[in-house]
């Protein structure tokens, strides 16, 4: 759901790719007016051609990928071209009615426009501006080239994550661009509260791996107080045992146990009929347990990999045991617990897509306050009209103008549409494909999830 | 004294660990007057948690709670008991938030429910923040960082690309924490900004599971799309190896060999030969052999530091980038020019540097300041609620206090 906390205020977002598109959508989903702005010539690329309903990537590519629909959904989307003199003046004029502007072009784009804070300021002297980038928005190493493991990597976390004497790793999920995108929102939020309060604008400056940093402050702090850099270890937590992820039944099937005292460990041989391993010394306080671990780790495993991971997740949480399975993203999208608290949302994307379920990107429920459904992420060009005539007072003649001129509309430059390759997720185990997708949804949505989109490849 | 975002916000804090720390600690460093409320003498379950310093297991010296509690202040006060409840309800007439993260139903229990703290102070926000929510299937479940990372999704696409059958791995640190924290910060704020305009109150409820599943937004939405449930990073779909790791000579680098300049990888190692090689020109074929690959980078990589080899392949716009630890962070140019740490007084560790607030706000930044000592504020609060310093002697006697 999206609430209606943000109501009357409008942010013009130009980011791309992904952590800015989750801080816009974080904001959309509390209630503000978020414009997507993107040109013919610059679009939303890598978003846009993301894996396609049915791997079928239509005739429109560019409106039809399933990241493009989870990151936007919600906002308003129009094209305008700031590479060229006229589009700048429209944005300027956008700026005027406008309350945030949001960018992550590298460093120097925006005030080679022209279009850098002191400029917006004079334009709308309460403007909240936030520009995001890897590192920051000044310093010697601000043009570093990088992406999400750039990020990750220079805020410690890389260097904790994995297991002993193992390489480094990086998240699976691009939890950097996430954290760069979660903060974001929070930075503008505050922003945003401040201007409401004093009617004050200010300059953001979001670099991720700062926002990384924080989330490991409580492990930096070894550094400042003791001098000390611990290594990474895997899933294991200093005196407890068992801790970690566990095989089960099955392919690739895996479940999460934390004993975190002896108490659940006395519970924990119980459910698994063990109960003379709780009468071992070497496993009869915690301390033991830590210090033997590899042992009882290969015990667990032993028991575990004859279970099914829900039954394992149920017994143990019975017993008040702190166990989960690790879900894949089938398991998650048909999760009963998180259908009922409606995480996702059924969004219908439309002619040719039709509905399907969109996580929530700001899961919180609020009391008192108004809700709704998130639109769909928005068609190439799909708010012109609204934001260019109803908004600016553009005239239909001069918008047909603009757009012979390709200052607004136009095809997006866009290269034609790539089905996901299967036989390459198959062939490097990339990961697992459900071709009953379609049903097991519907059974757990709404009859008619993905209608549309399904009817000339539906497998029934 | 510089202008900050909540200058004027009153916030009870009766949270405890990483979650609700983080996210009243983004409200303490902004400007809000936090009062942290403590159990008496043992206080907040982060005072018991590492790093301590100089290893010295200590109630004032973990570094945890110092990092999680800067710019608060505490009381300490029993919830359990009558007397513990009225003054919190004399607290609250105060109060523009309440932050809380018992199990679901505690808070009812102890007749401090949304409802009866709202029929005090109808205006008055609560942010609950709970594992799984205060609805739902799971809602009495026991869960912790690993439990919730698991469930979320997140564990099964933490392995590296290479390797996609090996065992989940769970990202450093407290994640599922620390994530939770920050949409929970972003769903108050929310609440404090429509109560502006509106004068409304509401009660949040928040889910650590739904906030790390949120993070998941790429990956999740690819199978209602295409059936698909991805082992790896979203950024891979097309058969790119992104983002691993491998060894120089005085530690890791982050490669990123898919994207972007990759073809200039030969001229980096010195091996113009290898320029055609469709190892460097075709992502496939690199992920069909990764060793193969990292083989002929290693002998160059290993005998070049981190940083010796980011700058030059930065200068080839090579998204090469060093993977630093805690202690290099101290040491980075960029963030030194930034003025990243900070460092402040604490009476009983001296001085304490410790990583800055994680956005900058140019009107209104982030305050430096310390964590609270247990039930430092007690004396100033409740004095300011109208009791003498006798009245203060009965209350600890009593334990309430």
């Amino acid at each position: 759901m999206a609430y209606e906390l943000l109501k009357g205020i409008r942010v013009l977002d130009l980011t791309m790719v992904f952590a800015g598109p989750v801080s816009s959508r974080i904001l959309a989903s509390l209630g503000a007016e978020v414009i997507k702005i993107e040109s013919a010539v610059r679009p939303d690329v890598f978003t846009r051609g993301n894996v396609y309903p049915e791997n079928d990537p239509g005739t429109e590519p560019w409106n039809r990928g399933s990241l493009f629909h989870s990151l936007n959904a919600g906002k308003k989307g129009i094209t305008l071209n700031l590479g060229t003199d006229k589009g700048r003046d429209i944005f300027k004029r956008l700026v005027k009615i406008g309350d945030v502007v949001m960018e992550n072009y590298s460093p120097r784009v925006m005030e080679n426009w022209g279009l850098g804070y002191e400029e917006l300021k004079k334009i709308k002297p309460d403007i909240i501006m936030a520009s995001m980038s890897g590192l920051g928005h000044t310093g010697p190493l601000r043009d570093f080239y990088m992406y999400v493991p750039g990020m990750e990597g220079m805020s410690g976390l890389t260097h904790m994550t994995g297991y002993m004497n193992e390489p480094p790793m990086l998240s699976g999920f691009s939890y950097g661009d996430w954290t760069s995108g979660g903060t974001s929102a929070a930075a503008i939020l505050t922003a945003l509260f401040h201007k409401k309060s004093t009617g004050k604008g200010q300059f953001i400056d979001l670099a991720g791996r700062e926002a990384l940093i924080a989330n490991v402050g409580n492990i930096v702090m070894d550094y400042t107080l003791n001098q000390r850099v611990e290594d990474r270890m895997g899933n294991d937590q200093p005196y407890l045992a068992p801790h970690g992820c566990y095989q089960c039944k099955g392919d690739d099937n895996w479940v999460i146990i934390a004993v975190e005292n002896d108490e659940e460990w006395t519970g924990f041989c119980g459910v698994i009929g063990k109960p003379d391993w709780c009468k071992q010394e070497k496993f009869g306080n915690s301390l033991n347990r830590w210090k033997n671990r590899s042992e009882l780790d290969k015990l667990v495993e032993g028991w575990t990999v004859n279970q099914d991971k829900f039954e394992v997740t149920t017994n143990l949480q019975k017993a008040g045991i702190p166990a989960g399975a690790v879900l894949n993203m089938k398991e998650v999208n048909l999760n009963s617990h998180l259908i009922e608290r409606g995480f996702f949302n059924v969004i219908d994307h439309g002619e040719g897509i039709g509905k399907r379920p969109i996580p929530n990107q700001m899961p919180a429920k609020f009391s008192n306050i108004d809700s709704f459904v998130p639109a769909r992420a928005p068609r190439f060009g799909q708010d012109n009209e609204y934001v260019f005539g109803e908004l600016l007072g553009i005239s239909n003649e001069d918008l047909a103008s603009l757009e012979a001129e390709k200052i607004i509309g136009g095809a997006p430059a866009f290269l034609p549409g790539r089905p996901t390759r299967l036989n390459l997720i198959q062939s490097q185990n990339a990961g697992q494909l459900d071709p009953n997708y379609t049903n097991e949804l519907r059974d757990k949505y709404e009859k008619d999830i993905g209608i549309i989109g399904i009817a000339k490849n539906d497998p029934k | 004294m510089t202008e900050q975002a909540f200058n004027k916000i009153v916030v009870l804090d009766c949270s405890e660990g990483i979650a609700g720390g983080y996210c009243t600690k983004l409200l303490a460093d902004f400007g809000a007057t936090v009062i942290k409320i403590e159990k008496p003498g043992v206080g907040d379950s982060t005072r018991s948690m590492g790093p301590f310093q100089n290893d010295e297991p200590d109630k004032e010296k973990s570094g945890t709670f110092f990092y999680l509690n800067t710019n608060k202040k505490s009381v300490t006060l029993n919830l359990e008991s009558e007397t513990g409840k009225n003054l919190f309800f004399k607290l609250l007439e105060q109060a523009d938030v309440v932050v809380e993260n018992f199990a679901p139903g505690t808070m009812s229990a102890l007749g401090l429910s949304y409802e009866s703290l709202a029929k005090i102070k109808p205006q008055i926000i609560m942010t609950s923040i709970s594992g799984f929510g205060q609805t739902g299937p799971y809602r009495d479940y026991k869960t912790t960082n690993l439990v919730t990372f698991g469930l979320s999704g997140a564990m099964y696409t933490s392995r590296p690309a290479t390797h996609t059958s090996s065992r989940p791995v769970v990202e450093g640190g407290q994640q599922v924490e620390y994530t939770t924290g920050l949409l929970s910060f972003s769903a108050t704020v929310a609440s404090l900004t429509n109560r502006i305009d509106t004068g409304k109150g509401t009660w949040i409820d928040m889910s650590a599971l739904e906030c790390m599943a949120s993070t998941l937004g790429a990956n999740l939405s690819e199978y209602p799309y295409l059936g698909l449930s991805r082992k790896t990073n979203p950024f891979a779909i097309h058969g790119y190896p992104i983002g691993y790791s491998v060894a120089c000579k005085d530690g890791w680098i982050s490669l990123t060999p898919g994207l972007g300049g990759a073809p200039n990888i030969p001229l980096l190692i010195e091996r113009p030969d290898l320029l055609e090689d469709p190892l460097f020109t075709r992502p496939a074929q690199r992920m069909a052999e990764p060793e193969k690959f990292d083989e002929l980078l290693a002998p160059w990589l290993k005998e070049r530091t981190k940083w010796e080899i980011t700058k030059q392949a930065q200068e080839l716009k090579l998204a090469f980038t060093p993977v630093l630890t805690p202690g290099e962070l101290l040491e980075d140019e960029q963030l030194k020019a930034k003025d990243f740490f900070v460092k402040t007084q604490h009476p009983a560790m001296g001085e304490v540097t410790y990583p800055g607030a994680p956005f900058r706000l140019s009107e209104t930044p982030a305050r430096i300041g310390k964590a609270p000592l247990l039930g430092e504020d007690n004396e100033a609060i409740y004095s300011g609620l109208g009791f003498t310093k006798k009245d203060l002697v009965t209350l600890t006697q009593q334990g309430t206090i």
